[in-house]
């Protein structure tokens, strides 16, 4: 499974938000990296696409709101990031749509997205963790 | 200013093989024993008060031992998404390098990964390379640099 457990930053509402993208984007990259044909591919690559777009920009504003609820001090960075991604994913779909639906750059986009997310969830949200169990730990 | 380049490099290729993909034990050696005829080699420039490049030269079965790791797939053979979850590894990397680069006063920027060949007749200052070993295979980081004017 790509989830780890470790991943968790004790948040129940991101922590599901995330264990769902996570979730969307193994089943992505199963029938990506899947012996069917292209053709084949095409349907379920342009739903996570259009899911991207959508639950992705949902999931960020909630992390963000929730960034701010705890004073988070590194918000104006971590927006940037989601900021960053979102305008790639855009972008990205706009160039797949232009190519007529390309195979090798949907290729490119899962090996980015992959690493991406982890790196994303297991390193900068992780920070948003740390800060508020030190914060709940300080105001005990 | 070699010495600590290098070492913002070691350390955040440490912390990203061991928050990305579990591995936690790396060192370093001599690039000269670094011997690959197969190799995925991603540029990434540097701009600011350092100018350049690093290449970051993943043999195949590192790249592929990535890639397996993260995605809990097997991958026999390069490719387009090989090439591209490798590349954002070496992207993943050099960030991490530029909060210890600002942390020494050095404001620098990173430019998008590309694909590239070894040849460069260009002169740096800070050209050192080293050999990376982890426990799903090696790295060799190409570091080309010089001080802005």
């Amino acid at each position: 499974m790509l989830w780890k457990d470790n991943y968790e930053i004790g948040v129940p509402q991101i922590d599901e938000q995330h264990k769902e993208l996570f979730r969307r984007v193994e089943s992505f990259l199963q029938v990506l990296r899947s012996q069917v044909s292209w053709e084949e591919k095409v349907q379920k690559v342009n739903e996570t696409l259009e899911f991207m777009k959508g639950y992705v920009v949902e999931h960020f504003r909630d992390e963000e709101e929730y960034q701010k609820s705890v004073g988070y001090p590194g918000f104006e960075a971590h927006k940037q990031i989601h900021t960053g991604m979102v305008d790639y994913v855009l972008e990205f779909s706009k160039q797949y749509e232009q190519s007529n639906h390309d195979e090798q750059l949907i290729q490119q986009f899962g090996g980015k997205l992959l690493a991406w997310l982890i790196n994303h969830v297991a390193a900068e949200d992780q920070r948003i963790a740390n800060y508020a169990r030190k914060k709940g730990d300080e105001l005990k | 200013m070699k010495d600590q380049i290098f070492k913002a490099y070691f350390d955040a290729t440490q912390k990203v093989f061991n928050l990305m993909l579990n591995v936690s034990e790396i060192s370093a050696h001599p690039s000269e024993d670094f011997k690959c005829d197969d190799e995925v080699d991603i540029a990434i420039g540097i701009t600011g008060d350092l100018q350049g490049k690093v290449i970051y030269r993943f043999p195949v079965a590192t790249s592929l031992n990535i890639v397996n790791t993260m995605s809990g797939m097997q991958f026999d053979a390069v490719d387009a998404f090989v090439t591209s979850a490798v590349s954002e590894i070496a992207n993943i990397i050099s960030g991490n390098v530029l909060s210890a680069l600002s942390e020494n006063n050095m404001d620098c920027d990173i430019l998008p990964p590309v694909q590239c060949s070894l040849d460069d007749d260009k002169e740096y200052g800070i050209n050192t390379s080293c050999r990376i070993d982890t426990a799903i295979g090696e790295v060799c980081l190409e570091i080309r640099l010089n001080r802005a004017a």
